[in-house]
């Protein structure tokens, strides 16, 4: 049976951790009598504010441009590293430990933080967000996709081996057909984080849609807010649809 | 042609030998089947012949070449020389049929033009001829995904057939289809072994099949040779030896 008695003691630990995480968070449904609130902002929210639509079409075009090179680039340094990071293709031992611990330290290292230090060197604007975004997704793609290489299917790298390839070669000729679908449904994944990442950013000051919303928020400007908040949404769509797309042509 | 000399291998953290103390040689145009139970050290005595799999102890010859005294470079130059087919066929997902075949040609080329998989029309003839004597003219382009076993079975024997090898091993290269399939494919083994004068050795699970096409059998138990000659001589006394086929009132199964 699916169902044993340590699963009693198993729920029981969780509902407690549930508990004690609510009173820390101050989870309380109550607090919704001040629902009215929320909706009388809202409603400052309409008419939306179109008069800046163009400047707010460039900046998401940035956004979109920022979101897709912080994770390509990211995507492109990930691919060979994550070949030596894969147990059963890394060239060395002492290759495969050192490049597992830098993908863990780049990975532990929010983006946020990235963009803040590197700020102090390049300044504001949007090159500091790209690269803190790149830096971020290396280490994110890296661990993927050397799970999935180690998760792939040894046969085929056999017979590269026993048609006398060269074993680098043999090893990415034969794995990354199997892994593509899915190191693009990753990528797909994390270029849309890259575009809300970019929003965050925004707020240090990388330019694009998301320093828009900011200032707009900041300055009162609710009508413009909704519009800002209605073309991330659009982005965001359009990037699920475009990757879901690419996946269907090349499964 | 190919020698085996007090080979063993062991296994970590496995205290029997999976082969222990084999001597064996082959000669050309041999079509040898390798018979024994599930863990007799078929496998692993395939795997020896090509240095898929490093011997414990021992040494394996080809050509006057022995293995363990080979860099990476030229035994990937046995290797080339020695087709290899495999149980689950081992071919690269997501390809077509003559993508899979060319990378027989692996071994023979840069990796700057495999990498780029720039092919001369004389290479691109010799894998649809490959492809040819297989039989699956017909479908040279289609993905493998949508090929049956018995066909993916075929792409691997043309792979290794591009490679214009001296000697084909098979690891129990139909243990995975229906008998009817087979039978085809040992036929179709049987053919290229001819044309093409090879040492052929191949691990079988049916010891019909083997004794129908080979030329000399071999039957291994717990990584020792049991038997060793002609197929006609493969009695009932030497498949006990291998098989152990006892019914539980201690009376022997005959195996035909």
């Amino acid at each position: 049976m699916w169902f044993k008695r340590r699963s009693i003691f198993t729920l029981l630990l969780l509902a407690a951790f549930t508990y004690v995480s609510m009173r820390l968070t101050e989870f309380d449904i109550s607090k919704f009598k001040d629902f009215r609130n929320m909706i009388d902002f809202l409603t400052q929210w309409f008419p939306m504010d179109t008069s800046n639509l163009p400047r707010m079409i460039e900046d998401s075009i940035l956004t979109v441009a920022m979101g897709f090179l912080g994770s390509f680039l990211g995507l492109i340094v990930a691919l060979p590293i994550s070949f030596m990071a894969a147990w059963n293709t890394s060239p060395s031992k002492f290759l495969f430990h050192l490049t597992r611990v830098i993908l863990s330290f780049v990975r532990s290292i929010p983006e946020i933080v990235f963009g803040l230090i590197l700020l102090t060197a390049l300044g504001l604007g949007p090159f500091p967000a790209v690269l803190a975004m790149m830096f971020h997704n290396i280490g994110v793609l890296g661990k993927l996709i050397s799970e999935l290489i180690e998760a792939s299917d040894p046969g085929p790298q056999e017979a590269m081996k026993a048609v006398g390839a060269k074993k680098g070669f043999g090893n990415i000729f034969s794995i990354l057909p199997q892994i593509w679908p899915n190191v693009l449904s990753n990528y797909f994944y994390r270029f849309e984080v890259a575009i809300r990442t970019s929003l965050i950013l925004g707020f240090i000051g990388a330019g694009g849609i998301g320093q828009r919303l900011f200032n707009d928020f900041k300055t009162f400007q609710y009508p413009s807010v909704a519009l800002d908040v209605l073309l991330i949404m659009i982005i965001v769509i359009i990037v699920d649809l475009l990757g879901s797309y690419v996946r269907k042509r090349i499964i | 042609m190919l020698e085996i000399k007090d080979l063993t291998v062991q296994y970590k953290g496995n205290e029997d030998n999976a082969l222990a103390d084999i001597n064996l040689s082959f000669q050309k145009g041999e079509f040898v089947c390798i018979l024994g139970k599930s863990g007799a050290g078929k496998s692993t005595l395939i795997r020896c012949l090509n240095g898929l799999q490093k011997p414990t102890e021992g040494e394996i010859q080809w050509e006057g070449k022995l293995l363990s005294d080979l860099k990476e470079e030229q035994l990937r130059k046995v290797r080339r020389e020695m087709g290899m087919i495999f149980q689950h066929f081992n071919l690269v997902p997501r390809l077509s049929v003559i993508q899979n075949v060319l990378t027989g040609l692996f071994g023979y080329r840069s990796t700057f033009k495999n990498l780029v998989g720039w092919y001369t029309k004389d290479e691109l003839n010799r894998a649809k001829e490959v492809i040819d004597n297989v039989g699956l003219t017909d479908f040279t382009h289609r993905r493998i995904e949508r090929l049956s076993g018995g066909q993916k079975q075929r792409v691997g024997i043309a792979r290794a057939l591009l490679q214009q090898p001296k000697a084909l091993l098979g690891d129990e290269p139909v243990s995975s289809l229906d008998p009817g399939t087979s039978n085809h494919i040992f036929t179709l083994l049987k053919e290229i072994h001819r044309e093409h004068d090879l040492l052929t050795i191949i691990n079988v699970h049916d010891v019909e099949l083997a004794i129908r096409y080979a030329t000399r059998v071999i039957a291994l138990k717990d990584g020792v040779i049991t038997f060793d000659g002609k197929p006609e001589d493969f009695d009932n006394d030497a498949y006990y030896d291998t098989y152990e086929s006892v019914r539980s009132n201690g009376e022997k199964v005959p195996f035909t």
